[in-house]
């Protein structure tokens, strides 16, 4: 019979149009990626109807947890090297060249800058590392100096405010009021769209 | 077993002549799977890896801090011509004026406040918004309530400190 004929014959699956295509992804997926930022903590944002995309460069995020620690994260790697120096010199605080290599890799942080040699030096610095936050209160105001000496390395800077939104008022006054301060009165607040909220809630 | 590279070469330059091979013909049959294996693997990987989604983001523009001498210059807003909006922690409280204000509280809803800044619009021709959010208020409800402010297209709306009375408000209760 004509079926038993092809019996012994394995069955021959030509994968080689699967294989274009599975690279074909990969190839797009690789392109398209950036890597989400690994945040110390989890940030919930709000929502709003805006649709306004973030600018993607030259950008500088402060980072707000739910109980109010700030984290600090601006783009490229040679400007974070050049922030780094400059910050160094204001504190005296000499970097070692692979400090400086770690931090121009590293996406944010927040330490006060004297534990930051020590944090730079840990090996995986999120995971072994409690970061407490950039100190930002009157007295000890280090993040305006970042904020200040990010600005002069690049002074096309746009800044962001990325808080949880649980985060309660005080501390994104004393953010606003720090921003103000600097004389940067635009900004934008990092929100999601409410059409994910729908989707979430259901 | 697998022909010999050399041969597959000979092959094709000499149109399949003298491979010893049987019924002349030899047919490469490269064993794609681990290939599909690897390419689905790193697939996946991107796939998981990959944020599409953009953040958004809502522009904001703060005043700058106005210098000394320019204090004095401030022009004064008429009283009736504001409408407070005070954030507590779950509940809103507006009103209208400062001298004795009668506050109503309301839930955070996005409808409900879109309402009462249109009619507020409607019924006061160059409405000035104050945004005073306590303390224990949340980022959230700020965002909330920002977002309506562009949403209904208010010219003039401030955020501001709560004076004493809107901080009284936190223990008001209905």
């Amino acid at each position: 019979m004509a079926l038993q004929r092809d019996i012994r014959k394995k069955p021959v699956l030509d994968m080689n149009p699967m294989v274009d295509m599975a690279f074909l992804l990969v190839s797009f997926f690789m392109m398209t990626t950036t890597f989400k930022a690994d945040l110390p903590e989890e940030i919930a944002i709000p929502f709003s109807s805006s649709e306004i995309k973030l600018p993607e460069t030259s950008m500088c995020t402060i980072t707000v947890g739910e109980s109010g620690q700030m984290y600090f994260s601006v783009d490229n790697k040679n400007n974070r090297i050049k922030l780094l120096e400059r910050m160094g010199i204001q504190y005296n605080i000499s970097f070692t060249e692979q400090q400086l290599k770690t931090f121009s890799l590293l996406d944010v942080f927040g330490v006060p800058i004297a534990e930051l040699p020590n944090f730079l030096d840990a090996k995986h610095n999120n995971l072994d590392y409690a970061q407490t936050g950039i100190p930002s209160s009157p007295e000890r105001n280090e993040l305006r100096n970042w904020l200040l000496t990010a600005r002069m390395v690049n002074p096309g800077l746009r800044f962001a405010v990325h808080a949880d939104k649980d985060c309660r008022y005080p501390v994104i006054h004393l953010l606003f009021e720090i921003l103000r301060d600097l004389n940067i009165t635009r900004f934008n607040l990092v929100t999601d769209t409410k059409t994910t909220d729908a989707t979430q809630a259901q | 077993m697998l022909p010999k590279l050399n041969d597959i070469e000979i092959d094709r330059i000499h149109g399949k002549q003298g491979s010893g091979r049987k019924s002349g013909r030899s047919n490469v049959e490269v064993d794609m799977n681990p290939m599909v294996d690897l390419a689905f693997l790193l697939l996946t990987f991107f796939m998981l890896a990959t944020t599409f989604i953009k953040p958004q983001s809502m522009e904001i523009v703060v005043p700058a801090k106005p210098k000394l001498e320019d204090v004095e210059k401030e022009t004064p807003i008429k009283e009736s011509k504001t409408l407070n909006i005070v954030l507590l922690e779950s509940k809103l409280a507006w009103y209208r004026g400062l001298t004795d204000p009668e506050p109503t509280m309301v839930q955070y809803d996005e409808k409900l406040l879109l309402q009462l800044v249109e009619t507020a619009m409607k019924e006061t021709v160059g409405l000035v918004i104050l945004i005073k959010p306590l303390d224990e208020s949340r980022y959230e409800n700020l965002v909330q309530v920002l977002d309506v402010m562009a949403i209904s297209g208010v010219s003039r709306y401030a955020l501001d400190r709560p004076s004493e009375f809107d901080i009284s408000l936190s223990e008001w209760k209905e």
